[in-house]
């Protein structure tokens, strides 16, 4: 599940240097037409899932009716309706939004807990560094996926916001592993030497100069995070250890397929649900992906 | 219903599918696989189980025995599916198993001594005879001179008293020890190691054992007797402690029944042998073999003829295969029924009883009753379960059909009737929702379990029907062990749970106490009263010994609970199992007189749907 | 690099000592126990009580962790509640099917990416090399779940070729040769499942390293000496593509290990991913407790072959 982020740490990564990273990043994208596509497809889900959830009515969609189980899709109910009766569209839609969202959330604390962690253990190295290693390489052994689902078994409030944040404590590794190593070499570099003697604090140097120099590995790196915590939290749902059973998500939606009579006879449960994870870490990587060939040829050249 | 109630337990795993936990399948669980057969007057319908309305069944469409067509071959092999999605635990012996699935496979190769029949009262057609003595507190066994155990031993009466003196040591780890033991006579002195023996345990010969109990009651003779031996020339130089895991336990476990194992993958499969010195005479089949099969392969394993023969059956994959060619459905009413609790006290740990409090926030009767009115499980039946469950009435359900009052119509679905109680009783409504009587706010927290396709859509079904009503429900859904925990399994009730959806498997005996009785941790609800006590009480009596007594008794104490909704039933269960239409002399549930032993097959190869 | 494959083992040592604790007192932490799931009125639930206290359950955290880990270290995590067997009994059963089953995976891995990746360099910007990459893109984006799912459906029920469940086929002695056809037969789908995803990264790493190796003078001037170009391939950019691809087989181990669950779990496949799942839901402590540390022990000593390997292959790569 977390192959992306892997591949990620093991590149080793030249600094780049430069402050408009986010226009590079973007004239590359525009270069590389399967990563445009994927983009403005990415684009258009998000604004769809998002926008549409907002009209639909969410209570309706939980509503179980006891004479429409099992319905195929039809002109009322697009996908049909799961075996509460309710219609599969509206929680595909809802399921979507919820998976993305966890996976935004999940990618951004543990973005910036692995950017501070990251930046204050390769900046200030010694000490400081020593411990934040270890502590890192305590966690990096851990077997993620085990550890998750029993502590999702061992939270007695089980809820959305425990879910994020186990999901969270067990994943910021890669990224702080990743910021580290950048950090160490760039505050090598002149610009943070003389910012020093001019004075600078610490903090505006981490925050202000070595930070935006790592913008462009911190945007691919989240990038390809998102895919992965996506995947991992459709897999957890799968599963039974992710998503509470009352939140739909699209893992929930795939796991129906476990039931061999909706797997066979009832397509329109859980086919969209996988196909729409399928292309939507399908984007998510080919922009990650292109982003990091961009990132990687400008060190070439440069 | 004293012995082996169990929970329902939902496994998240099972998505389609939902095992039973059975804590306890003691005196006679297991009907599939066991010869003391079948149960319940069904009317035998033949042919094809046509539903009445698209999609929908009817148990009593169902017969529990096999239509024999054909003539049976000599010998043969079958192979019989354990359906479930975890390996069977491998705790190969009656007297320390715990689990359905160990229960399935223990039941091709060991037995009870006695028998019973489809009331589930031991009769004298099994391993073993028994004799009551006038004050109904002594009996005397009597094992068959050709019950002899796998090795050829004899099976004793000494093996007997053993299986008792393991069971009552204070070393024991099974789940066995309980009430049925306690009333022993001398029992409490052995356990606390006052006596070497149990003084109301006598072997009178080989072959002759007699017990004392303490209190005689209609209980004794529908289960509450230990009737598994348990091999004291294997066991008897173990320690008690080790006796569970060991490999007579384990890898080469004993019994007396038509089959021997052979050999045994732990958790995946077994290998039977016929035990051509079986008691009843020789099987008829050469080999029987057992594999653990996932609720998700089922449906592909009968059609291809993988399997004969299963355990049980997912309902909701019945009616995309109703038609399967070459498989012939049973059905048979389950011992077990759905209910929704209220919470009416908690549980004193100092005395051991329920402490009901008056003013719990669902002490009004009112209440309770509205919203038993407001669900419609006769729909759920129809639409969840397509028939194969159906609207409960009362707390005895009809796998006990001298006891369940089928005149009882229960509580209707009646929305108004719902609103009109709620409105007399000065739940006034106050936007969308109703208050309290005095005029405060009234948030009740419905609990239930995961698990399962249909746990939640049902479990939100009733919510929402409550809602219709004008009562503010919310509804948290957790897994199993902590669903049990928080309904007070432990004596420690979360006090912010107060209606709760559960499960009970019944026990063969029709005595509620062990689930509504005022010392009955497992009286979730925490209900009690002096008249509900008088009729259990009553039920268990001398003179309920007399069946038409009885009947009255429970009679009475069904519509009393109805009365009274501290809890109320909402599905009656039935299991359908289909069988391979080359299986002669097979049959389901209790008390049929057709045993393992007669099990034969029309051909070498399985039919495989066409 | 003796010293330094030392440094590695000694720090081994507390990391594994921390996460027996976290793995402990997590298992605590689970709601309810073993006993709960024991409903029975027949049961006198003091009796419970006299268990709990017999099995130590009611003794605090501290107590209760010493006297497991100094059993553990021992090799003996204690009984299992559940199946009443010693825990180490119970995962010695299913541990050989998960090894089975990803050395299978391994194998397939290789076998499968190897050709992959040396097509797709070899002859990079063909028809063959897009078609590999686009197989690439999709198994790298396919989460193994929604995959392990479809080809159990297409391959297990729709042409029925493999087997859908279990470890073996009944009634077998072990050791004989039907026997083993038998366990080879019922772990090939759920492996190859596995393999062609996870397959993906090594077919494009070995695609990269080899079009960039193709490159490098020592190649262009073997070439110029007028080696054929097979002769190229098997005895430069090949030697030098794969050694790097070995480094990887650490990592292999720990991504084995999610999958594993994952794959089990779909294929009902009687190994130590699924007694996992199953002893989470049964309160079964010792035997969760028992797995996450050996879960957690594996990988440890997988990140430490690919560290050794990468040490060997390439001297550069100091150990830190």
């Amino acid at each position: 599940m977390d192959k992306a982020s892997r591949l990620v740490e093991d590149e080793v990564y030249e600094p780049s240097a430069s402050p408009s990273s986010w226009q590079i990043l973007w004239r590359e994208i525009k270069r590389d037409k399967l990563a445009l596509a994927s983009l403005i497809f990415l684009g258009i889900v998000v604004a769809a899932v998002y926008g549409v959830s907002l009209i639909l009515d969410q209570k309706q969609i939980v509503t179980v009716d006891l004479f429409a189980l099992y319905q195929p899709p039809s002109s009322k109910f697009w996908l049909g309706t799961d075996y509460g009766g309710r219609d599969v569209f509206g929680q595909l839609i809802i399921g979507t939004r919820n998976s993305l969202s966890i996976g935004i959330i999940v990618t951004v604390l543990t973005g910036v807990i692995g950017i501070l962690a990251g930046l204050i253990s390769g900046y200030f190295g010694g000490t400081v560094d020593n411990v934040a290693m270890r502590v890192v390489d305590f966690f990096m052994i851990l077997p993620t996926l085990m550890i998750v689902i029993a502590f999702v078994a061992a939270v007695p409030k089980y809820s959305v916001v425990s879910f994020s944040l186990i999901m969270t404590a067990f994943l910021w590794m890669g990224i702080a592993r990743l910021i580290r190593s950048k950090t160490l070499q760039e505050r090598e570099l002149e610009y943070v030497k003389a910012s020093r003697t001019l004075g600078s604090s610490h903090l505006k140097i981490m925050f202000t100069q070595v930070l935006p120099n790592l913008s462009s590995i911190i945007i691919v790196t989240m990038t390809l995070n998102l895919a992965a915590n996506i995947g991992l939290e459709s897999g957890l749902s799968f599963l039974g250890f992710g998503f509470p059973e009352s939140t739909p998500s699209l893992g929930t939606l795939v796991s129906y397929a476990r039931n061999p009579q909706t797997l066979e006879f009832r397509w329109w449960i859980w086919l969209p649900a996988s196909l729409l994870i399928l292309v939507l870490m399908l984007s998510i990587n080919n922009v990650g992906q292109a982003l990091k060939r961009a990132t990687d040829a400008r060190q070439r050249r440069g | 219903m004293g012995r082996k109630l169990t929970p329902r337990m939902l496994l998240p795993l099972l998505l389609t599918f939902m095992i039973v936990l059975s804590a306890c399948t003691s005196g006679k669980g297991n009907e599939g696989a066991q010869p003391p057969g079948p149960t319940n007057t069904q009317n035998q319908t033949e042919g094809e189980n046509k539903p009445k309305e698209e999609g929908l069944y009817s148990i009593e469409d169902f017969s529990n025995v096999k239509t024999n067509e054909g003539e049976p071959i000599k010998g043969g092999s079958i192979t019989y599916g354990l359906v479930s999605d975890t390996p069977f635990e491998g705790i190969l012996n009656y007297n320390f198993s715990s689990g359905a699935p160990d229960a399935a496979v223990l039941g091709w190769f060991d037995e009870s001594l006695l028998a019973w029949d489809k009331n589930y009262v031991f009769t004298n057609d099994g391993a073993a005879t028994y004799e009551v003595s006038e004050d109904g507190r002594t009996f005397t066994f009597t094992i068959r001179d050709n019950v002899n155990w796998h090795d050829g031993k004899p099976v004793t009466a000494e093996d007997w008293e053993f299986a008792h003196e393991v069971i009552t040591h204070k070393d024991y780890d099974g789940p066995r020890y309980g009430s049925d033991f306690t009333n022993i006579e001398g029992v409490l002195e052995y356990r606390e190691g006052k006596a070497d023996k149990i003084s109301g345990i006598k072997v009178l010969s080989d072959k002759k054992l007699q017990i004392t109990y303490i209190k005689s009651t209609p209980s004794l003779l529908t289960g509450s007797i230990w009737t598994y031996p348990l091999a004291k020339h294997i066991f008897g130089d173990m320690e008690i402690a080790k006796m569970s895991s060991s490999s007579a336990v384990r890898e080469k476990p004993i019994g007396f029944g038509p089959f021997k194992v052979e050999s045994i993958v732990p958790g995946e499969s077994v290998v039977y042998t016929k035990n051509a010195d079986y008691w009843r005479g020789e099987p008829n089949l050469d080999k029987v073999v057992l594999k653990v099969i996932n609720p998700t392969t089922v449906v592909q394993q009968l059609k291809s003829g993988g399997v004969d023969l299963v355990d049980s059956f997912p309902i909701d994959q019945f009616p995309d295969n109703a038609n399967m060619s070459n498989v012939e459905y049973l059905g048979v009413i389950d011992r077990a029924y759905t209910y929704i609790g209220f919470k009416l006290g908690k549980w004193d740990e100092e005395n051991k009883v329920v402490a009901p409090d008056p003013n719990a926030k669902m002490a009004d009767v009112n209440l309770r009753r509205a919203m038993w009115h407001a669900v419609d499980n006769d729909q759920v039946g129809k639409r969840f379960y397509h028939g194969l469950r159906w609207n409960a009435t009362t707390l005895i359900p009809p796998s006990h059909p001298e006891f369940h009052d089928a005149s009882n119509p229960g509580i209707a679905y009646d929305v108004e009737k719902a609103n009109q109680i709620l409105d007399e009783a000065g739940y006034k409504k106050n936007g969308e929702f109703r208050t309290k009587p005095d005029g405060s706010e009234l948030v009740i927290n419905f609990l239930s379990m995961t698990g399962g396709d249909i746990a939640e859509p049902l479990a939100r079904y009733y919510v929402q029907s409550w809602n219709a009503i004008g009562l503010n429900v919310n509804l948290e859904l957790v897994e199993f062990n902590t669903f049990y925990d928080r309904i007070g399994n432990n004596g420690k009730d979360d006090p912010n749970v107060d209606v709760y959806q559960g499960a009970w498997t019944v026990g063969i005996d029709v005595d509620p106490a062990g689930l509504y009785g005022r010392d009955a941790l497992y009286n979730f609800s925490r209900y009690a009263s002096e008249e509900n006590d008088r009729l259990l009480a009553e039920g268990v009596s001398e003179k309920a010994f007399d069946v038409a007594t009885r009947k009255a008794i429970y009679k009475e104490w069904q519509q009393f609970m109805i009365e009274e909704v501290p809890v109320f039933p909402t599905l009656y269960r039935s299991e359908i199992v289909p069988v391979n239409k080359r299986i002669l002399n097979y049959a389901i549930g209790d008390g049929t007189g057709i045993y393992l032993y007669e099990l034969a097959v029309t051909q070498d190869k399985p039919f495989v749907a066409e | 690099m003796w010293k330094t494959i030392l440094r590695r083992l000694l720090i081994m040592i507390p990391q594994i000592i921390l996460l027996s604790v976290l793995v402990f007192i997590l298992a605590k932490s689970l709601p309810g126990d073993a006993l709960t799931g024991m409903l029975d009125p027949s049961v006198d639930p003091s009796m419970l009580q006299e268990q709990r206290e017999k099995l130590g359950l009611n003794n605090p955290w501290h107590i209760q962790y010493w006297d497991w880990i100094t059993k553990a270290v021992q090799g003996d995590f204690g009984q299992s509640f559940r199946f009443k067997m010693p825990v180490m009994d119970l995962i010695g059963q299913r541990i050989n099917n998960t090894i089975w089953l990803s050395l299978v995976t391994l194998v397939l891995t290789y076998l499968i990416a190897i050709p992959l990746g040396i097509i797709s360099g070899r002859y990079h910007d063909t028809w063959g090399d897009r078609i590999i990459t686009g197989y690439t893109y999709l198994g790298f984006a396919a989460p193994l779940f929604i995959f392990a799912l479809l080809m159990l459906w297409i391959f297990g029920f729709h042409f029925q070729m493999f087997p859908t469940g279990g470890s073996v086929a009944p009634g077998l002695a072990p050791g004989t040769f039907d026997y083993m056809v038998s366990k080879i037969y019922h772990l090939l789908l759920p492996a190859l499942s596995m393999a062609l995803i996870t397959t993906v990264s090594t077919v494009q790493y070995l695609r990269s390293e080899i079009i960039d190796i193709k490159q490098k003078d020592f190649v262009l001037l073997a070439r110029a000496k007028g080696a054929s170009e097979s002769r190229v391939y098997t005895h430069h950019i090949l030697r030098n593509s794969l050694l790097p691809i070995a480094a990887f087989f650490g990592f292999e181990i720990t991504g084995l290990i999610g999958g594993t669950v994952f794959i089990e779990y779909i294929f009902s496949y009687p190994g130590m991913g699924q007694l996992f799942l199953n002893s989470i839901l049964i309160r079964d402590f010792s035997v969760v407790t028992a797995l996450v540390l050996l879960y957690g022990i594996a990988s440890i000593l997988g990140s430490l072959i690919s560290d050794i390997i990468l040490g060997i292959v390439d001297p550069r790569i100091r150990i830190k």
